[in-house]
């Protein structure tokens, strides 16, 4: 266990099965994409890379701990708050 | 042909109207809808219960504060003007009676501090709580008062006829429509809720933070040996320099009950420019040789992350809409270090503004404008005008920071360093080693420039 995991280990989350709150808009231009900064920016490790070449990004968004800053960086994301009572929860302040 | 032109336009008028299909005849309809339970929020929906408006308060987390995380100070004098004698009722964690700032390298730590037993006693001046803590006794102050409180409800967006706010769209799993007179939007940093509903334009990633944090277990009388503080008595900590590789921006440690709260923050641009993970960013303060003895035997209770805004007064959008205001966080009213005492005092504006309209029975943007008028008189507008230009400045100079830190560093330990070498060269050998790293006339005009902005 690195130490990414071991913090994201601690942090309590209620996942939407039903529904996905992160998407990548059009897979093409992320092929495309050289930059890439949501792999890096992302402060919950939500976009990985995948070897497969027709979906370059995987979306773990059940993870996301929804500060939102990933479509402010980029335009290809789609996101919106999860719906009402799923998501990330915070108790420690 | 005038009179033509006047009956299609008014068939094209009355086609809009029966566009939204809405029917709140027999619908209930509040004073007021609030949404976001946090501080602007609560107090905001408090303060209009207080005087008598029907309120509901919505929020999308299963409790308030469920969705926001990061070390907090709340400041005494602006709580407690509005609540009075709130550290009774409130539960915090520490009275703070040492504030510090640290300016660091990757070695070396330059620290100014002050601590003052003026702050263990009423007034106070700051304390550390729980955001899960304040929020819910904020919250459970406005549902005494009369407010009608549900959690677990997303707004998508605001519901409009013409440009009037008249309500909220509530989005799945409940799909409900909720109106009211006036819509109140405090839905915190990143409002997507006003941005989707065309009121103001999307944030820019330079005006933004975004902050990472880590709460870390410690036992009470420990974190009073490592932090020197007398029993029950809190530190706030604000790190410069090496926390921000090389970037502005800014990391703190505040000190709770049993447990001590460690973040770190920089622009979203940054971050996204730097292709520095925020979460490896913490990391690397955490094993600072100077930070890392403080945290020694600590355990990993939280880790989380939270956007800030940080424009200052010009990244403030319009504000007040007919029949809607935007408060708190969602306003970008941020000052520094001051965020929570903003968002409760631009709540309790908007009450004032609320009544003021449904007194007069006047929904419109003209009546409601009360509440930027009585912001822009307070301390909240004031304030933010005073620090207008730091946030151009920091653009600006973007090694301000870290520079500086790394010269402060440098002078202290030439200083410091006892040298066999005469006095008189000694001054001279420091002077130099100084001017190395920013031309005398560059940091003669680095620091006018900051003069500029202090001056206002």
């Amino acid at each position: 266990m690195n130490q990414f995991d071991e913090q994201l280990a601690v942090v309590c989350f209620q996942p939407d099965e039903e529904w996905q709150h992160v998407l990548i808009l059009d897979e093409p231009i992320c092929q495309k994409c050289k930059a890439k900064q949501c792999l890096t920016f992302c402060p919950s490790g939500v976009f990985r890379e995948s070897t497969e070449a027709k979906q370059p990004l995987v979306v773990l968004y059940k993870q996301c701990v929804e500060c939102g800053g990933c479509r402010l960086i980029c335009d290809n994301i789609d996101f919106s708050y999860p719906k009402g009572g799923y998501g990330v929860t915070f108790l420690e302040g | 042909m005038l009179k033509h032109w006047y009956q299609a336009k008014k068939i094209v008028e009355s086609e809009k109207k029966s566009n939204i299909e809405i029917d709140t005849s027999n619908v209930k309809k509040y004073d007021v809808v609030v949404v976001g339970a946090g501080p602007a929020g609560a107090s905001a929906a408090y303060f209009m219960a207080k005087q008598g408006l029907d309120v509901l308060l919505l929020e999308r987390g299963p409790f308030p504060g469920a969705k926001v995380c990061g070390g907090t100070s709340l400041i005494a004098e602006h709580t407690h003007k509005l609540f009075p004698n709130f550290w009774d009722e409130c539960h915090c964690e520490r009275i703070v009676m040492q504030q510090a700032y640290w300016i660091m390298t990757e070695d070396s730590l330059l620290s100014t501090s002050f601590q003052s037993l003026k702050f263990t006693a009423a007034p106070y001046n700051r304390f550390t709580v729980k955001r899960r803590v304040l929020y819910q006794w904020l919250v459970d102050k406005a549902i005494s008062a009369g407010v009608t409180f549900q959690c677990n409800y997303k707004v998508s967006e605001v519901l409009f006829d013409g440009s009037q706010a008249i309500g909220v769209q509530i989005s799945p799993p409940q799909k409900k429509q909720f109106f009211a007179d006036i819509i109140v939007l405090a839905d915190g940093a990143n409002s997507m809720v006003a941005e989707k509903s065309n009121l103001v334009p999307r944030v820019s990633p330079q005006n933004i933070s975004l902050y990472v944090k880590e709460t870390i277990f410690l036992p009470a009388n420990i974190i009073e040996e490592r932090f020197q503080l007398a029993y029950g008595y809190g530190s706030v900590i604000g790190l410069m320099g090496y926390p921000t590789a090389g970037f502005n921006g800014t990391s703190s440690i505040h000190t709770f009950q049993d447990s001590i709260n460690i973040n770190v923050g920089m622009t979203i641009s940054d971050f996204s420019i730097s292709g520095i993970r925020p979460y490896e960013l913490l990391s690397r303060i955490k094993n600072h040789p100077f930070i890392q003895p403080l945290l020694v035997g600590g355990t990993i209770v939280e880790y989380g992350a939270s956007v800030i805004p940080e424009g200052g007064y010009y990244a403030i959008p319009e504000i007040v809409h007919p029949g809607l205001m935007i408060i708190g966080d969602a306003a970008s009213l941020v000052n520094g270090t001051h965020g929570i005492n903003l968002a409760m005092w631009s709540g309790f504006f908007a009450a004032q503004a609320a009544y003021e309209s449904k007194k007069k029975r006047d929904f419109s943007a003209k009546k409601l404008f009360l509440y930027r008028t009585l912001l822009d008189e307070s301390f909240v507008m004031q304030d933010l005008k005073a620090n207008a230009k730091i946030a151009k400045l920091q653009q600006d100079l973007p090694y301000l920071f870290d520079l500086y830190s790394k010269i402060a560093n440098e002078t202290a330990f030439q200083i410091s360093k006892v040298y066999t070498m005469p006095k008189k060269a000694k001054r001279i050998f420091i002077f130099k080693k100084i001017t190395s790293m920013q031309p005398l006339l560059k940091m003669a005009s680095d620091i006018w420039k900051v003069i500029k902005v202090v001056r206002g």
